[in-house]
């Protein structure tokens, strides 16, 4: 039967961990059995090169030294490996406990236990967990993007990427190119910020827009990577938050209360109807239209077209 | 607490946390598998798992034993704990990916409003703590970030009357029927998913129902105890409302600005149409809620069916045209 990977994989941390003076390819492979059994030396070196990657994915630090000879040795040397002294009361911990929990994604849900377990061979006091008591809150973070952990790695290590992307409103996706910069989720979706090299300036992409795979590009950023990126604010100005001007309405007395909840003034009309202020941002025509036969828009006259149209084009249909 | 997720077996997260594993039990001669597990976020299963691999790991070079590590089924005996030196069980530093899930979470929780003062507090001397443990693998976690959205006062009230099993008085809005309604529910849990939910009994409908903390008009908390049923929490991991399978079918075709469609509505199907735009099925407990939805899309899209909606939407634009035509020919 085949030797389980993660056998294979503790062996070579343990060794590599264990030893004080680099060891040799082929030290490595008597010593470990799975490597023994690997066959030929092309698929022990391809399996060698993986492990190697996926132990330093798990944050291992792997030293590679010439030796007199031209051989290459490796190892773990445990001062670049050591946790540095951490101390954490009993309430720290329990918040760190209950923030590990969030991911709903399965690598940084990994990511995020395997951190807690690190601290807790540290010592992380257990078994206090004030939420826990009630249990009243559960945050999550949802990721159901597809597009999301190949941008993470991207804007981890800056690697360019290029995607197939469709605008809210194109037909057909298109390919761009882009130097990522960071991902940020609102409101539960995922958007990325970066450098869009197509068109030359910094962009903000809605992860659900973007089809097929994710694909990286050689080479490195071209453009520096600013120390604060914006996300939010591009995010809130297309869902119209980022209102400039006002607009007038009626509104029928008993509906449309998150109109009411954004409005600036109100005034009962007395007729069964109200007369509200609210802020005009992009998006607020199609908003005012879901409420039907209930709202009126007096001005400005530019949203009342707006509004109009929309209206028309549904009683057509 | 919802059940946990099912993880598939991962050989870098298995070894990730036997790496753990042999410093904790190292200083932990004895120590109880129910414990370990809970400690480590783990089933006793996987904590079983990781225990039947470890007697075949080691520093195995030259002739060095393996790890001597058994378990009567209760607790986890480690006969040979010098078999790794003392150096080689000292705790590992954490991977970048390691820092950047434990301290982007850690930031996001500690931005939900309603969050105890001193629990935002310990979490944010936890977090500090952790990024200077970190050192350079704190860096990257800075290009990920999450904000949860909540009402901060309607939270507090809706965490206290959970903490002291109180019942929830609340004024609730309903999009579906553009009305806001007066309700009694026995609060359960908090859960945020993008926006923050509170999922109770709801004594009015006396169903299991959440609300979204932003659609909560006004809100009291009473003196009457919260008594709700007994009752499984779900796990609320996929989506907060799924719609059953006995549900209403609505169709929907849009045209390519109206594809949002596809991403804000759970749905059954969605099929590419040769304009770019998309046939959408979905199922609602109550079509009629969809009417805002075909108002809202105008010339991207329409209902196919039922006919009914579709009839409704275009006699309430009609109506709504009315109030114009006629403010036109008074002015």
């Amino acid at each position: 039967m085949a030797i389980a990977k993660a056998e294979r994989l503790m062996n070579l941390a343990l060794c590599l961990l264990g030893t004080r003076r680099p060891l040799s390819k082929r030290e490595l492979r008597e010593s470990i059995e799975a490597y023994l059994e690997a066959g030929s030396d092309d698929s022990f070196n391809r399996m060698f090169e993986r492990d190697k990657d996926d132990l330093r994915e798990l944050g291992l630090v792997i030293e590679t030294v010439e030796n007199l000879d031209g051989d290459t040795g490796y190892l773990a040397r445990r001062d670049s490996n050591r946790l540095p002294p951490i101390t954490l009361d009993a309430e720290e911990a329990a918040a760190l406990g209950l923030a590990a929990k969030v991911w709903q994604q399965a690598r940084l849900a990994g990511a995020a236990s395997g951190a807690l377990q690190k601290l807790r061979a540290a010592g992380l006091p257990e078994d206090v967990d004030p939420y826990g008591a009630h249990g009243a809150l559960e945050p999550r973070i949802p990721v159901h993007e597809a597009a999301f952990e190949p941008l993470m790695l991207a804007c981890r290590d800056r690697r360019p990427v290029v995607f197939d992307y469709r605008k809210a409103n194109a037909a057909q996706p298109e390919p761009r190119h882009v130097e990522p910069w960071a991902l940020e989720c609102w409101r539960g979706h995922w958007y990325l910020a970066g450098w869009d090299r197509d068109r030359g300036a910094e962009r903000v992409f809605r992860l659900s827009r973007i089809s097929g795979k994710v694909r990286s590009r050689s080479g490195r950023f071209t453009v520096p990577v600013p120390d604060v990126v914006t996300v939010r604010e591009t995010v809130a100005s297309w869902a119209g938050e980022t209102a400039d001007r006002s607009a007038r309405i009626r509104l029928r007395s008993d509906a449309g209360y998150p109109l009411r909840s954004k409005a600036t003034a109100v005034r009962e009309l007395g007729d069964g109807w109200d007369e509200l202020e609210i802020p005009y941002g992009h998006g607020l025509d199609a908003w005012l239209v879901e409420f039907g036969p209930d709202v009126v828009v007096l001005g400005p006259a530019e949203l009342r077209a707006d509004v109009v149209d929309r209206l028309r084009a549904v009683a057509k249909g | 607490m919802a059940g946990k997720p099912v993880r598939p077996v991962n050989a870098i997260d298995q070894t990730r946390r036997m790496l753990s594993l042999v410093t904790y039990l190292r200083e932990r001669p004895g120590a109880r598998i129910e414990d370990v597990a809970r400690a480590f976020g783990i089933t006793e299963d996987e904590l079983v798992s990781d225990l039947d691999v470890l007697p075949m790991c080691g520093t195995s070079f030259r002739g060095g034993d393996l790890l001597d590590i058994d378990t009567d089924g209760e607790r986890i005996w480690w006969h040979n704990p010098a078999a790794l030196g003392a150096e080689a069980a000292e705790p590992l530093r954490l991977a970048a990916d390691e820092a950047t899930a434990l301290l982007v979470a850690a930031r996001a929780v500690a931005t939900l409003p309603g969050l105890r003062e001193s629990d935002r507090q310990a979490l944010l001397r936890a977090t500090a703590k952790v990024e200077t443990a970190a050192g350079e693998a704190a860096g990257a976690s800075s290009r990920l970030s999450v904000t949860f959205e909540s009402e901060g006062g309607v939270f507090a009230d809706v965490d206290r009357a959970i903490a002291e099993r109180r019942r929830l008085w609340i004024r609730y809005y309903s999009p579906a029927r553009d009305e806001v309604t007066e309700r009694e529910i026995d609060p359960i849990r908090l859960v945020s998913v993008g926006h923050t939910y509170v999922e109770a009994w709801c004594r009015r409908s006396e169903a299991r129902r959440t609300f979204r903390l932003d659609r909560v008009a006004e809100i009291r908390v009473m003196d009457e105890p919260s008594a709700p049923p007994e009752m499984e929490l779900r796990d609320l991991s996929e989506a907060l409302v799924q719609p059953a399978a006995e549900d209403p079918e609505v169709v929907v075709e849009v045209a390519p600005g109206g594809r949002w469609v596809a991403e804000y509505y759970p749905h059954d199907s969605a099929d590419e149409l040769p304009d770019g735009g998309l046939r959408i099925t979905l199922r609602t407990p109550d079509p009629a809620s969809l009417r805002r939805l075909a108002l809202r899309l105008g010339r991207d899209g329409r209902i196919v069916e039922p006919s009914e909606l579709a009839d409704s939407a275009r006699q309430a634009a009609r109506e709504a045209l009315a109030a114009y035509d006629g403010a036109e020919a008074a002015g």
